[in-house]
């Protein structure tokens, strides 16, 4: 067995086990504890193995347990716990739902969290970006469709992108630094462990393990997630490169876009775009065909889903449409595509986003303590 | 009855080919004398039996040995009313377990023949045993098992006594809160809802065919099944009216809770699951020493219970009755119970109910082994679990603790009915089911060691509410059958066609009281010089009491000591003295069917033995053994049921009194000079047919060991 706990005194948190079911983990009550989950993973460790504690912490209304809890982060979410479990308990999607709470207990400001998780405040958090750009547009004058060739820069100029998306990254950054923080201390609290060894090499060798997908591809019962999620993940990499490119043309060569096509960066931009389209419709239909197995999502996922979907879809789209001088539907669809990709941006510490930052945090801690094997 | 015997062989299922039948025939002609002997290829078709027919219109056969299949066959078709019938399996015994057309065969055909013509020759057609009987049906408990058999009963046509200690009918029930019930759907529908148990209690007391007793009970209950004398005390005043037959439904008592100390029993917090219901019942959880709200709620399952120093059993009904409490305490959205369990028993479909309670999130389900409950700050308390399912010892805190304490049948200690037989007023030998009046469960239901006394509900197993009524109908069923048969003089179960009795033979009586000791349903009372008298009505015919009389003097029509005596006098013992000869006796009930399907499955039998079909063990008299190996045969084996603990014998005790009797068989032996090993007995069930094949070769090469029985050839 986990952890002994000897004397602990177990005050169960009737809240908290409605919390987690309200978030996604509604099947948690129907777990009667036979362990199947845990035999079935192909990803648990063996000493400290999941998700059958995870789920007993979840019925027994154990919150710090689950909160402080490196081990939810080394579940993939395969779903061949939640194939194989007898009683429709779905660990799974449990895991899924613990995970969500993670991200929102220790990002901060804590309000935001909440938002991002509750579809009613959706509108208003859309409102923000909205404002913010038509703000800039009006600022400039532009009252209609800009008349002559597309140039996107004629409603929405580099500096006042630059300052808006800069600043929006510079609070992502910081929160997820002050949240990376308070989830390092709680988890030394949690699992009783001393961090040992080099982190950089840790990280290196986390991040290493990202870029192969290593442990994802354990998973069986939906082995085609790790395929499509690697698409996303180098997708990612591809525009962030993309843009650093264009920063680098901006301001060290002093290039205005648009750019023409044949230029490498268009073409790894494009390469990039094309392989996020592909590889999210990937995530979305693996998703829709495996929910009989593995569990249909939670709102907190479809949100993610589909603001990456939406915004692969509208650059996409801006591009060609500027091509093909559609002005009418260039301008509002690099509209929109701005407003999302702000969306993801800042609202990304809060988002599902944010599982890139604490499932580092997360495997490196369990590196650091040996809880990895 | 001056007899006419016919002996008819069949020639079918390839006996005719393994057997030289025209052999038979002779015998039976010219040695055993019988006057019509016929053989026909298929006796159990219409043109065999008609053959049968036809001569006992035409030669006045009355009498009838059908030497063809087993009497557990085809015996609609040799079905001839008024007619003594022997059924004799030549194509079992003699044809499907030995080598076919080998001189064992054709022997053991000729023996089982001749052993069925001596047993026609030695019986009689048996007649009724009539007497004046009431059809009336006594219930006592007036709980929802015995409303449920006084409707069932009343129903059925038949009148009914009710008969409950209480002043009002319901029982237990009449102290529960709420009953649980099984969603349809559970995600809306509440897990528990009212008894609705007044509704039964006026369908009880408005229905003219019952007549209840209340503030009542059993004072005493004389005489026999279709004519009990039973004496009802009632507010100071005492009835004796005349019954047929008893549904014994007087229900259970909660364990006493002030001996589960350890599990904190005595601190004001903590209180039993029927306490509970009380509490329950004022409207809010409140808890006791200080009235406030409880919103933590502790149950420990199996309090006192599946423990060896209180109940060892499982009580059934308690983790049903948690999971609904805890919906009492859940009625406070806020609040939270916790059921602390070893396992979670929730039999048939109560699976529903547990998924549908499990599904609440205040609900916390969690497995460990409850080793204490101690006291917290402000009335809370400690619940102290070990082996909890994160391996270490836990403690829970919780504002109030519930017990859920297990069920006491009524009959634990009091012995209710009061009969008035010389074995005593109550159930005999309950110890074997920690004092519930229960029987052998596979082929009893509802059966008591008491003739006419029918168990039902809590009295008789643990139990819940749904369960109990199903128990209340079958009992009634049995008390109905029973009142039935006694009225046309025939034997209850198993014997349920019988319509023999003993009939014993009083002028040699030498008033030893074995038989009123041993009968094990009672049915021998004796007056006060200690002459035992019967009370048939009370009697299953397992004969017994002729295997336990040293006089012999107790016989019933179609079986006594004689017949079986001259049967086994009749079987040939080869002079050969490497071919032995073993007698078996073996029971009707489990041993018999046993060799039956193991025929049918063709496991050769070894050649020496010989089987003889009794009642029971119990009814083996120990002049057989005499008998029989004072004429030369080497051994006997007995085969009877299990007994003891988890007994298969139909009559409860005859395989255990007839291995008692083989104890003291030594003696015979010793006069005779003989090894006490010659005899044997085997428990078997009807279930391990596959065995008997190597367990008789097995005794029949012990015997051989032994060597050849000295009187051989005498």
């Amino acid at each position: 067995m986990p952890e002994q706990i000897a004397g602990q005194i177990i005050k169960p948190d009737l809240n908290f086990v409605k919390d987690i079911i309200a978030s996604g983990g509604e099947s948690l009550k129907k777990c009667y504890q036979c362990s199947t989950c845990t035999v079935v993973c192909d990803v648990t460790p063996g000493e400290t193995p999941f998700p059958r504690k995870e789920m007993l912490y979840a019925q027994w209304g154990l919150k710090e347990r689950l909160l402080n809890n490196p081990d939810v982060w080394l579940c993939h979410q395969c779903s061949d716990c939640t194939a194989h479990c007898p009683r429709g308990a779905k660990p799974g999607e449990v895991l899924g739902a613990v995970r969500k709470m993670t991200i929102r207990e220790y990002s901060a400001p804590r309000f935001l969290a909440h938002m991002v998780a509750d579809s009613k405040y959706l509108l208003l958090l859309m409102a923000l970006p909205v404002l913010l750009l038509l703000g800039v547009i009006v600022g400039r004058g532009v009252t209609g469709i800009p008349d002559g060739e597309i140039v996107y820069t004629k409603i929405m100029p580099v500096p006042a992108i630059d300052v808006i998306f800069t600043a929006a990254a510079v609070f992502a950054v910081l929160s997820f630094l002050f949240g990376i923080r308070k989830y390092w201390a709680a988890m030394k609290v949690g699992t009783k462990a001393a961090p040992r060894g080099s982190l950089a090499e840790d990280v290196v060798a986390v991040i290493t393990e990202f870029l192969t997908h290593r442990r994802f591809r354990k998973c069986s019962v939906t082995q085609e997630r790790s395929t499509s999620h690697l698409l996303v993940f180098y997708a990612f990499a591809g525009l962030a490169l993309t843009t650093t490119w264009a920063i680098v043309y901006l301001y060290g060569f002093h290039r205005e876009s648009p750019y023409p096509q044949y230029d490498p960066m268009k073409l790894v931009g494009n390469v990039s775009a094309l392989a996020l389209l592909f590889g999210i419709s990937l995530v979305v239909v693996n998703r829709l065909k495996n929910a009989e197995k593995a569990g249909k999502g939670s709102y907190f996922d479809w949100l993610f889903l589909s603001v990456i979907f939406i915004i692969a879809v509208t650059g996409l789209f801006s591009e060609l449409l500027r091509l093909g001088n559609i002005a009418v539907l260039a301008y509002p669809v690099y509209f929109i595509h701005l407003v999302f990709v702000f969306f993801l941006f800042a609202y990304a510490p809060f988002s599902k986003m944010a599982h890139m930052v604490y499932r580092t945090t997360a495997l490196v801690f369990a590196r650091q303590t040996g809880r990895d094997r | 009855m001056d007899k006419n015997i016919g002996l008819y062989i069949c020639t079918g299922c390839s006996i005719g080919e393994s057997v030289n039948v025209e052999k038979i025939v002779n015998i039976g002609k010219n040695a055993l004398r019988v006057p019509v002997v016929k053989s026909h290829f298929a006796l159990c078709g219409k043109e065999g039996t008609g053959l049968i027919r036809n001569d006992m219109q035409a030669e006045g056969v009355n009498t009838v040995v059908v030497a063809a299949c087993s009497p557990r066959v085809k015996y609609e078709e040799f079905d001839f009313p008024g007619c003594i019938v022997e059924r004799v399996p030549v194509r079992e015994l003699a044809i499907w377990t030995q080598e076919p057309n080998s001189e064992e065969a054709q022997l053991a055909a000729e023996d089982y023949i001749r052993m069925g013509v001596i047993k026609v020759q030695k019986g009689d057609l048996p007649e009724p045993y009539l007497m004046e009987t009431v059809k009336s049906i006594l219930v006592i408990g007036g709980g929802i098992t015995g409303m449920t058999a006084a409707l069932q009963a009343a129903d059925a046509g038949y009148p009914v006594v009710l008969v409950e200690k209480e002043d009002r009918l319901g029982g237990f029930v009449n102290r529960l809160h709420k009953i649980g019930k099984i969603p349809a759907d559970p995600a809306k529908d509440p897990l528990i809802a009212d008894s609705g148990i007044e509704n039964t209690i006026k369908a009880v007391e408005s229905n003219p065919k019952i007549k209840v007793y209340k503030s009542a009970k059993v004072e005493k209950t004389e005489g026999q099944p279709g004519a009990f004398d039973v004496t009802i005390s009632s507010n100071g005043s005492s009835e004796t009216v005349r019954i047929g037959s008893v549904v014994l439904a007087a229900g259970w008592r909660p364990y006493d809770a002030s001996k589960l100390g350890h599990l904190g029993y005595g601190m004001p917090n903590v209180v039993t699951n029927i306490e509970f219901e009380e509490i329950a019942r004022q409207g809010k959880i409140a808890r006791p020493s200080d009235g406030k709200e409880a919103k933590k709620v502790a149950f420990v399952q199996c309090a006192g219970q599946r423990d060896p120093d209180h109940l060892p059993y499982c009580s059934a009904m308690c983790c049903t009755t948690s999971l609904k409490q805890a919906q009492y305490v859940r009625q406070n959205p806020a609040a939270a119970a916790m059921i602390l369990y070893k396992d979670i028993r929730t039999p048939g479909n109560l699976e529903y109910f547990y998924k549908a309670a499990q599904n609440d999130p205040g609900v916390m389900l969690t497995k460990g082994e409850v080793t204490g409950v101690s006291e917290a700050d402000g009335g809370n308390l400690y619940v102290e679990m070990q082996d909890s399912l994160l391996g270490g010892q836990v403690k829970i805190e919780a504002d109030m603790v519930v017990l859920a304490t297990g069920i006491v049948p009524a009959t634990a200690d009091d012995p209710i009915l009061m009969l008035q037989y010389r074995q005593g007023p109550g159930l005999p030998d309950l110890d074997l089911y920690d004092g519930f009046a229960d029987s052998n469960f596979i082929c009893f239901q509802y059966e008591t060691r008491r003739t006419g006394v029918y168990a039902a509900g809590c009295v008789r197993q643990p139990m819940n509410m749904a369960e109990a009524q199903e128990d209340a109908t079958g009992a009634a069923l049995k008390a109905i059958q029973s009142v039935e048969h006694v009225a046309t003089g025939i034997a209850v179960h198993p014997r349920a066609w019988d319509m023999t009795y003993p009939d014993p033979y009083m002028q040699r009586c030498t008033s030893c009281k074995r038989c009123t000791e041993e009968c094990p349903f009672g049915a021998i009372d004796e007056d006060e010089k200690g002459t035992p008298f019967y009370k048939p009505g009370r009697c299953r015919r397992c004969a017994t009491c002729m295997g336990a009389c040293p006089e012999r003097i107790v016989s019933f029509k179609d079986y006594h000591v004689d017949m079986i005596g001259s049967m086994l006098k009749s079987v040939s013992v080869p002079e050969d003295e490497d071919k032995p000869r073993i007698i078996v006796l073996a029971c009707e009930n489990d041993a018999y069917p046993a060799i039956d399907t193991a025929a049918l499955q063709k496991g050769r039998l070894d050649p020496a033995i010989r089987i003889i079909q009794l009642r029971c063990l119990g009814s083996t008299n120990l002049v057989w053994i005499a008998d029989a190996l004072s004429r030369g045969v080497d051994g006997m084996l007995l085969l009877g049921c299990k007994y003891g603990e988890n007994y298969q014998c139909h009559f409860a005790k005859g395989s255990e009194l007839a291995n008692y009797r083989l104890g003291k068989v030594q003696e015979t032996l010793g006069r005779l000079q003989l090894e006490a090993e010659r005899v044997g007995m085997i428990q078997l069930a009807i279930d391990e047919y596959d065995k008997i094949p190597s367990l008789i070769t097995g005794f029949v090469e012990r015997v051989k060991e032994i060597g050849p029985n000295p009187f051989k050839g005498f």
